[in-house]
């Protein structure tokens, strides 16, 4: 088992996500550890994973007179993820977004993970739901959203 | 999380419904050119039967499934076609419920009809109409 070495397609990917109401995350060393990630096998029924990884962010600044402006990398945040499901009302793990959603402060560690067919890598992270809303557009399945927002720092890759 | 549903259930449950509407005007699965010596009668064919597959490695994430079938009346007095597409108008469009009777069927949350157009057809001399039905299944 290794890194997948080959151009995955964007349905290769599966969300999982840590069960139980109250479920104590990966500490952050854990989060880059296959044998602790790999081992969060519920599966989030989500449409699309949405882009994930780590956002973008600088500190720009001037000096008048200097020839070039400059920009510096800063504390990049993990990217808040926006998903969107096919809306079960008894689905476990959607009830279990819902209910997070409706605390708050749950840390759960989400999981990542994208194959070839035979290996697997992950990106694992901890997150707090902060929405839950469901769209019942009438000409499809009802949908639901929730977005997920990873906690600073705590993230991590592996591979199988 | 979504199975895929019965496509033969779907042809039973379609059979039926229209079956019950229509009656006693008989209602057959496809076209056949012997029907041709009955005064009236309705056939079907389903296509677009179609769950959308969502992410990932589990086979079962998938949305509802949305399938048309056509509904081709034929009569051989015009006014007769329009009576039952008529018929079949009022009793399916919109419809809620119970799809197919109680032994073949399921429940839709709605089913959408177009009435696409009526022709003639000079060798077989029967007057047609042709209506698509779309019904929103929950899976």
């Amino acid at each position: 088992m290794a890194l997948p070495n080959k151009v995955l397609p964007g349905f290769s990917a599966t969300l999982y996500a840590q069960d139980g109401a109250t479920p104590t995350p990966l500490s952050v060393g854990d989060l880059s550890v296959w044998a602790s990630v790999s081992a969060i096998n519920d599966v989030v029924p989500v449409e699309a994973v949405p882009a994930f990884g780590q956002d973008d962010a600088v500190a720009s600044f001037g000096v008048a007179g200097s020839r070039q402006s400059d920009k510096i990398p800063t504390q990049a945040a993990p990217t808040s993820m926006t998903i969107t499901a096919a809306w079960d009302p008894s689905d476990t793990m959607l009830l279990l977004m819902r209910d997070d959603a409706y605390n708050g402060t749950i840390d759960r560690t989400f999981v990542i993970q994208a194959t070839d067919g035979t290996d697997y890598v992950a990106y694992a992270f901890n997150g707090r739901v902060g929405e839950f809303k469901v769209d019942p557009s009438p000409s499809a399945e009802a949908k639901c959203m929730f977005t997920v927002h990873p906690r600073g720092n705590q993230y991590g890759w592996s591979n199988s | 999380m979504a199975n895929q549903n019965d496509v033969n259930q779907y042809a039973q449950a379609i059979q039926a419904q229209l079956s019950s509407i229509a009656t006693p005007v008989p209602v057959y699965a496809s076209f056949n050119r012997n029907f041709a010596t009955e005064p009236k009668f309705i056939t079907w064919q389903l296509r677009d039967v179609h769950q959308p597959v969502y992410t990932g490695v589990v086979q079962s994430n998938k949305g509802i499934d949305t399938p048309v079938f056509q509904i081709s009346v034929f009569t051989q007095g015009m006014a007769d076609g329009f009576d039952i597409a008529n018929t079949i108008l009022q009793a399916l469009h919109g419809y809620n419920g119970l799809f197919g009777g109680v032994t073949y069927g399921f429940n839709i949350s709605k089913a959408d009809v177009v009435f696409l157009y009526n022709g003639y057809d000079n060798d077989i001399g029967l007057h047609n109409i042709f209506m698509d039905c779309t019904i929103y299944i929950p899976s």
